[in-house]
């Protein structure tokens, strides 16, 4: 029966050869007529050859930071938990009180001033003049900078002192880790993770367990809960000195599992800047493993005036648009290590996909995804706080819409080869009404396919 | 200059380097997301594992990491040049340097043969043994990395010193710039001397480029440059002027591979130069030698070999903690990053690990040395290693390294003796198939016989189907590697347009590429046996299913679904049938791919390992056993949310739907799976079922039974059939089957649903095909229909009167 079916003619499916050896007299004549340069052609091999291969590149040694995450990558994942632990959090119980005191006493300060000042005004043309006024406000003013600058001079040096003296702590500790025993995991594996409760439960939350993909499967976690993003980025001791962290975050800085938080900043400001309180937040212990945060959004803002030197387009503004975002490392935060700074505006457009913040959202995601962030923190409703225009059916239309798209994004992940987002954290506004709540979380099982509870 | 980093005396090694990933993301051509260069990398790689030559190294297998990473692993073998180069026998120097160089030749001509350049020749790539027998290595690179004019990866392949000029031009593709390479190998070790070692990288590119200006001989200004002119002098005349025609600038100057390996040269030192294998006997052999590379590579995965430790022990695979280059700033407008962090650690490292396999050789020492040769026929020894395994999930059968060797050596040595060895193949695949071995075994159960008419099946002229099997194939099975890399779409292509071709009579429906996927990937390499299987299977499960208007089959097919749904699942059915969701909205996807529509690859792979086994009815069970695994949320559930289940199938698990599937499959008698379109490879019998049409099934709650099942079933299993005969007592006296029980119908009351009611007793009825006989079939139907509202299982009805049954076999009727 085969026989007669098969089509005997059939049409040839190769592509036609090239003709390379008149290619190659091609080039050949070129060069030999100058048309190729010799220059040019050593110029360009020599720094691809430089670029792409070890053998030919320039060895830099592994830098400072690189030699360092390895050192406390092994220590933190020792029996030495524990020491490191301690020892951050005596270190930032000494900063954070001493900031206390700092802020107390310029509050302090600010209030006589304001005291005198007052009693001032009230004899303004008895006794005083307004020369003698606009006098005293500048002595006043001088007074408390003076204050303050001092007191953060000595912040500077104490926090430089500590990183440096820490540093050396972990460096030194190494040489004996490493004399006694070689039981610790290389840099990039997961960090094995304490379970991951907060001090300080969240009043509303709920997990789910979901399924994404139409015939391959992959399961992912879906964490939705109520809480102010400060909570999600509180400083390593409160005021009481207990330390608020589990050591996750320790665990986990060099690891191949960070954790996210995707915190919404207004656009328009020519400045770089971030939430006031979690860069108060961070600066109230010392950063041991990275740039100070302000450091760090200084460097961007060289970035962006670099691209726009680099760029010839003249519409390029300083300023930061809607849907681009900056990020900033943490190693004393509680629940992140990156944080990504979406440029939000909803004014001006309708909220829809094709949103500039949604696709900020993505690129977030994306990111997250080439640099292994397993666990990412979104504001379900692309807001921090409840206000009165945010109505039950505007909430329930943007959770909505946040979900899809971000449904979307997962799917869409799975083709980036990556690594894949194991934890989604939906963030609503701290002052969210319980009905709202539930009515939200009651969407996330809708959206997402939830995993069936396995029977035996 | 040794390549290999460890120490280690292996077969196996392995390779890794980082494919270019896309910055900006933009879409491709048809609105898909982009394929990641390391799968088309991995699709391009897959024709390499079929180059076998004796000059050439073996390829093995490549694997995907996180982040582009590709490893490549491909056989070892001895030493590189680079070492060897130095014990070369002065006394036989001339003879075994024109070893390297034919064996070389000889390698390169049958890459040239096969349309794949080497580009990366270099003294390091050269493997030579105690003989200076020569195979090539890392011969693939060039090829796997680069599809006409894209680049998979942003590294140069090819050792500066070796690249012809042509090459550091920037043309590519030429099989005459590996003669260049190999010519001056060959000079280096006749003039025993190194080019060039100690210019800079920029020195010996302005040094090549100067010959393309200059004119003159190259080889005479090499043994100029290098002081060894006497040397120049010296060579045979013959020799010379062969090499500097190798060296020419003009690459149509050159002599082809080809042309070499025929040279006259060569045969003057014919039997020196010819390749000598030290045979060892089987007993000197070490276990793995004893196994196919490919099969050494599988066990030792299994042995808890993982490529990836074995390349970060050894530091190729240096991993940088993340969040070091996390970049700063994201703009959305360019869709770029700042600062990009380029770390060496990302740089293409040629370095390679040796796998070590001594692991998975003591592993194989204390298997018997029979089972390495198993015997097929020899009663008195018979081949049952690894059978106290057999009771064990599959799971852990196909993870077990012993019983994997036990089952691949015994699959291997039956399928050489394919066609012969059918029925053997058989009757092992029942037990369990190997992964490694699925494609072929697949193949041999589906009857397939190569017979090279593939090849001659017009695959390209465009037609009208095309454009559909163009939206189709980027979305099918996508998550796969093998079949999302440009490779497996050209395969999968080629094979639609095969089958298409190859079957005038029938019509593209979707789908067809979801069923013809599984194949496609456990055959890969090999198009042709998976054309012939895909050729044999649908014609076997889908008979006519893809005619233009196949409305009647699928209608009479779904019937016969619903009707077996009330066979072995009567309350379930019932439920579906009472909320109207039928078959049509949620099947047709089901059959019309074998499932391979619905569930990932993995798991398809296994259900289909039992699919082939079974006969065309065997879906229909699948099918129940899916619905039973959803029972419980399906009897809760309305018409909306059946549907939406249906829409996104919940996870199923595949073990579980694969046994149900098996077991209602050996309970249910042939006949009650009857359908009108199978393909039949005999007539119907007098008493076999026939002329039962499309009508007659949707009218009948239960299905019917042949005489010829039932009488099979009283004789050979009496215990699982309980008979009710419904004619009025007195015929029943005349003459009944024996064991049967007398229900006349006329006395019966129905309109009570209950089995006490007629004092049926529920236990006698668990477990066993309820078969209903009566001289009136509307009486038996009825009857039929009361047993299934009362939840009664496996109900069917005599086909034709009990009459039919007096003629056949009287024997297993008695009367009074």
């Amino acid at each position: 029966m085969i026989e007669n079916i098969f089509n005997e003619n059939s049409a040839s499916d190769e592509v036609p050869k090239k003709n390379y050896d008149e290619l190659d007299e091609e080039v050949i004549t070129k060069l030999r007529n100058n048309e190729i340069t010799v220059d040019e052609t050593v110029k360009n091999l020599e720094k691809w050859y430089k670029d792409e291969l070890l053998d030919y590149c320039e060895k830099d040694c592994p830098s400072n930071d690189e030699i360092f995450a390895q050192y406390y990558h092994q220590m933190v994942h020792s029996s030495s938990l524990q020491d490191i632990l301690l020892k951050e959090k005596n270190y930032a119980s000494k900063i954070s009180s001493f900031v206390l005191r700092m802020e107390q006493e310029i509050g302090e300060l600010n209030q006589i001033q304001q005291e005198v000042m007052d009693s001032k005004i009230n004899l303004l043309d008895v006794e005083t003049t307004s020369d003698d006024i606009n006098q005293l406000l500048a002595q006043q003013y001088s007074a408390s900078n003076l204050m303050r600058k001092q007191y953060e001079s000595e912040l500077e040096a104490k926090k430089g002192h500590q990183r440096n003296e820490y540093r050396e702590w972990i460096t030194s500790q190494i040489g004996n880790k490493l004399m006694s025993s070689s039981d610790s995991t290389p840099v990039g594996n997961k960090a094995s993770m304490f379970p991951n409760v907060c001090e300080k439960p969240f009043q509303l939350e709920e997990s789910f367990t979901i399924y994404l993909g139409s015939q391959l499967k992959s399961m992912h976690n879906i964490r939705i809960l109520a809480a102010d993003i400060t909570d999600l980025c509180s400083p390593l001791v409160n005021e009481n000195n207990e330390l608020m962290i589990n050591g996750n975050i320790q665990l986990g800085v060099y690891s191949s599992s960070l954790c996210g938080i995707v915190v919404l900043v207004p656009p328009g400001k020519s400045q770089v800047s971030a939430n006031k309180k979690i860069i108060r937040n961070a600066n109230l212990s010392t950063e041991f493993h990275f740039d100070p945060i302000d450091t760090q959004l200084e460097s961007i803002q060289d970035d962006l005036k670099k691209i726009n030197e680099g760029s010839s387009e003249t519409s390029m503004s300083t300023r930061l648009k809607p849907g681009d975002f900056f990020i900033t490392k943490h190693s004393n935060l509680s629940q992140a290590h990156l944080i990504f700074h979406l440029v939000y505006d909803d004014s001006t457009t309708e909220m829809n996909s094709r949103h500039p913040c949604i696709l900020g959202l993505r690129n977030i995601l994306k990111v997250a995804n080439s640099y292994d962030c397993h666990q990412l923190t979104i504001p379900a409703l692309l807001k921090h706080q409840m206000s009165e225009e945010m109505t039950m059916s505007w909430c329930v239309r943007r959770a909505e819409l946040v979900l899809k798209c971000t449904k979307g994004f997962m799917i869409e992940s799975s083709s980036w080869s990556g690594s894949e987002l194991s934890t989604l954290q939906l963030l609503l506004p701290h002052d969210i009404s319980e009905e709202l709540f539930m009515t939200i979380s009651s969407m996330v099982p809708n959206i997402f396919r939830v995993a069936n509870p396995k029977i035996l | 200059m040794c390549p290999s980093v460890s120490k280690s005396v292996s077969q196996l090694s392995a390779l890794t380097f980082i494919a270019k990933s896309w910055h900006n993301d933009a879409c491709s051509q048809n609105g898909l997301p982009l394929t990641p260069n390391s799968i088309s990398i991995l699709g391009k790689f897959q024709f390499l594992k079929t180059i076998e030559h004796e000059n050439l190294t073996k390829y093995i297998d490549v694997q995907r990491g996180k982040h582009e990473r590709t490893i490549v692993v491909s056989e070892y073998y001895g030493s590189p040049l680079t070492e060897v180069f130095l014990k070369i026998p002065s006394d036989e120097r001339l003879e075994t340097i024109l070893k390297i160089f034919f064996h070389c030749a000889n390698g390169l001509c049958h890459l040239h043969q096969k349309d794949i350049v080497h580009h990366n020749l270099e003294p390091s790539n050269v493997l030579l043994d105690e003989n200076f027998n020569v195979k090539m290595f890392n011969y693939g690179l060039f090829y796997m990395t680069r599809d006409n004019d894209d680049e998979y990866v942003s590294f140069p392949v090819g050792n500066i010193r070796y690249l012809s000029p042509e090459r550091m031009l920037g043309n590519h593709g030429n099989p005459k710039s590996d003669i260049w390479s190999l010519a001056l190998i060959v000079i280096e070790l006749l003039f025993e001397i190194s080019l060039w070692v100690n210019m800079k990288f920029s020195q010996i590119v302005r040094k090549i480029l100067s010959y393309c200006t200059a004119g003159g001989s190259v080889l005479e200004k090499l043994a100029r440059e290098h002081n060894v002119l006497v040397k120049y002098n010296n060579l045979d005349i013959e020799l010379r002027n062969f090499l500097e025609s190798c060296l020419a600038i003009q690459s149509k100057d050159r002599p082809s591979a080809e042309e070499i390996i025929s040279k006259e040269t060569f045969l003057k030192f014919y039997d020196a130069i010819q390749y000598k294998e030290m045979k060892k006997s089987i007993v000197e052999m070490l276990p793995i030698e004893r196994l196919e590379l490919t099969q050494v590579y599988y066990l030792w995965q299994l042995t808890g070999g993982d490529v990836q430790a074995e390349l970060k022990k050894e530091g190729l695979i240096r991993s940088e903690a993340p969040i070091l280059t996390v970049p700063r700033l994201f703009m959305l407008q360019n869709g770029k990053s700042h600062p990009i962090h380029k770390s060496q650690s990302s740089l293409f490292d040629h370095r390679i690990v040796t796998l070590n396999t001594n692991n998975l050789t003591e592993r194989l020492l204390l298997v018997p040395k029979r089972a390495f040769y198993p015997l097929l026929h020899c009663p008195r020894l018979p081949n049952n290693f690894g059978i106290e395994m057999q009771s064990l999930p599959l799971v852990i059968r196909e993870r077990n390294i012993e019983y994997q060797f036990y089952r691949i050596v015994l699959f291997a040595r039956l399928l050489k003796a394919y066609p012969f060895t059918h029925d053997l193949i058989v009757e092992q695949a029942k037990i369990d198939i190997p992964p490694l071995l699925r494609g072929r075994i697949w193949a041999c159960l589906l009857n397939v016989l190569p017979n090279g008419k593939y090849e001659r099946i017009d695959k390209v002229t465009p037609n009208p189907t095309d454009r559909q099997i163009e939206v189709d194939i980027p979305r099918c099975h996508q998550y796969d590697d093998f079949l999302s890399s440009p490779t497996g779409h050209q395969k999968l292509k080629r094979l639609l347009k095969a089958w298409v071709t190859a079957h005038p009579q029938y019509v593209y429906w979707q789908g067809l590429d979801s069923l013809t996927a599984p194949f496609l990937i456990t055959n890969f390499n090999d198009e042709e046996r998976a054309f012939l299987s895909l050729y044999n299977f649908i014609p076997k499960y889908l008979h006519n299913f893809f005619l233009k208007d196949n409305s009647m089959v699928i209608k009479e097919y779904l019937t016969k679904f619903s009707q077996l749904v009330m066979f072995h699942e009567p309350k379930l059915a019932k439920h579906l049938n009472s909320i109207n969701f039928i078959p049509e909205l949620f099947a047709i996807p089901w059959v019309l791919t074998m499932f391979s529509h619905v569930f990932p690859l993995h798991k398809i792979l296994h259900l289909w390992d039992k699919l082939i086994l079974g006969d065309s009815s065997y879906p229909l069970f699948i099918g129940i056993a899916i619905l039973k695994q959803l029972k419980g949320t399906l009897l809760e559930s309305g018409f909306n949310e059946c549907i939406l289940l249906f829409s996104d199938l919940p996870d199923i698990v595949m073990e579980t739907c694969v046994t149900d599937s098996q077991k209602m499959y050996e309970k249910t008698p042939k006949s009650v799976c009857h359908r009108k379109h199978v393909l039949r490879t005999e007539e119907p019998e007098v008493f076999d079922i026939n002329s039962v049409e499309l009508s007659d099934i949707q009218r009948e709650i239960s299905s019917r039974i042949s005489a010829n099942d039932l009488v099979h079933l009283l004789k050979n299993k009496p215990n699982d059939v309980i008979v009710f005969d419904l004619r009025p007592q007195n015929e029943f006296k005349r003459w009944h089957i024996d064991g049967s029980l007398n229900l006349p119908f006329t006395n019966l009351m129905l309109s009570d649903r209950r089995l006490e009611a007629l004092t049926i007793e529920r236990n006698n009825l668990n477990n066993k095909v309820v078969v209903v006989i009566s001289v009136s079939h509307e009486n038996a139907c009825l009857f039929a229909e009361f047993l299934v509202d009362c939840d009664v299982q496996m109900v069917c009805i005599l086909h034709n009167s009990i009459n039919t049954l007096r003629s056949i076999v009287p024997s297993i009727l008695v009367g009074t």
